[in-house]
């Protein structure tokens, strides 16, 4: 996943800082990500998130927005150690790490560890398990395609990080091991 | 949120969407339990109800704080930026709000899913002022602390919400002192909670900060978020 952010009070007092996000946007989107904010955010929002399948699309996009040079600050999350490796190439630095330890607290009140692995996909968790567990059935049953499940999954994250590839990946999972 | 139980055909669209799980059918009709019902609108507007029985009413207080909370649309009043979070590491090439001899902390609870009562947040809060930690100002969570940074003000202690994130920096050497703290909550919290911490990169492009957590008894993920330096003032 890939993140551009405009700094408050900083980066947003440019009187081209619009611009620069919307390219940011575009070079995302050229790049065929799995998901990608929707398009009408673009014009307000201060963030602008897509999701990659692979790490090398995530190099050509970061390539880009280096020679651009557009100033905007740029997350990727993924493998420290692939991303570690992608920027170095590229001739970057990490600058800033956010670690996850996990989660701690009464673990008991938590869906399935795969189900989780679709719900957490949206970091605001707009995406309920029974969603996961009604479309695992669903699929099942041979009413709808595991890629028009994992689509319908991924519609309440509107910041378009839901990775639909991986979620894919983990409803054939779900729909084989039960 | 509320359901016009007149219109209600009792199909359970909502019920399916809802992040959790205030929603039942309860004699043919769908129900929200005010009580679980986080205010996050994702039923309003993800549900699909075919007979639009779903209806986003007007929220007074304190019942109202606990929307921005929840519902991640929208622009929070005092962050700027959508959602429950602030900048923190996003934007720290440009900011250097974290700093080389600091280590920022990240406690977001009822994540994932599970939602938390905002009364919960007092766990740590009273457990950090006898360290002193430095709370992030822009946060939604400080926001609804007393002005001593202990308590969450009274009318409001019970609202429920889907997540609220204790953002806040300490100098590298009070790490051990909010480690010790996270593992006496995790035993008399009734929710789940998720923690991250913000280093800066050393040059070579290692992290210290994994083996001591390591070392802790704290296991790092191998996923992170990353901020690669190419914003700028």
């Amino acid at each position: 996943m890939i993140l551009a952010m405009l700094a408050a009070g900083i980066n947003d007092k440019y009187p081209d800082s619009r611009q620069r996000l919307i390219r940011i946007a575009e070079i995302m989107n050229k790049h065929n990500p799995t998901n990608i904010m929707m398009k009408m955010a673009w014009k307000i929002s201060p963030v602008i998130t897509a999701a990659f399948t692979d790490i090398e699309t995530v190099k050509q996009v970061i390539q880009t927005l280096k020679e651009e040079d557009l100033g905007v600050s740029i997350v990727i999350s993924g493998l420290i150690s692939e991303i570690k490796e992608t920027v170095k190439e590229i001739g970057l630095n990490m600058h800033t790490v956010h670690l996850s330890l996990g989660t701690f607290g009464k673990k008991e009140l938590l869906p399935s560890a795969k189900t989780l692995e679709i719900t957490t996909m949206c970091g605001h968790h707009c995406t309920s398990s029974q969603s996961v567990e009604y479309y695992v059935k669903l699929i099942k049953a041979g009413k709808i395609s595991v890629e028009k499940a994992a689509e319908k999954l991924a519609k309440p994250c509107v910041c378009g990080i839901f990775n639909i590839s991986r979620a894919i990946k983990i409803l054939n999972e779900l729909v084989n091991q039960s | 949120m509320e359901i016009r139980e007149n219109l209600c055909n009792g199909c359970g669209k909502c019920v399916i969407v809802c992040p959790v799980q205030a929603i039942k059918i309860i004699d043919n009709k769908a129900v929200i339990d005010k009580n679980l019902c986080v205010e996050c609108s994702i039923c309003y507007r993800n549900a699909e109800c075919p007979v639009n029985a779903i209806k986003s009413r007007r929220l007074v207080w304190p019942r109202i704080i606990r929307n921005p909370f929840s519902d991640v649309i929208g622009t929070h009043k005092l962050t700027g930026i959508p959602g429950r979070g602030t900048e923190e590491m996003k934007t720290n090439d440009v900011t250097n709000r974290f700093g080389t001899d600091e280590y920022g902390v990240s406690i977001e609870l009822g994540r994932p899913g599970v939602g938390t009562v905002l009364k919960n947040i007092e766990l740590f809060t009273t457990k950090f002022s006898q360290i002193g930690v430095e709370y992030e100002k822009m946060s939604p969570v400080t926001a609804i602390l007393t002005e001593d940074k202990v308590n969450i003000k009274d009318d409001i202690k019970d609202e429920r919400v889907l997540s609220a994130i204790i953002e806040f920096k300490i100098p590298k050497n009070k790490i051990d002192q909010v480690l010790q703290i996270i593992k006496e909550v995790e035993k008399e919290i009734d929710t789940v909670f998720s923690v991250g911490i913000v280093s800066r990169v050393m040059k070579d492009g290692s992290i210290p900060i994994i083996d001591i957590l390591d070392q802790q008894g704290f296991k790092v993920n191998p996923n992170a978020k990353i901020n690669i330096g190419l914003g700028r003032a």
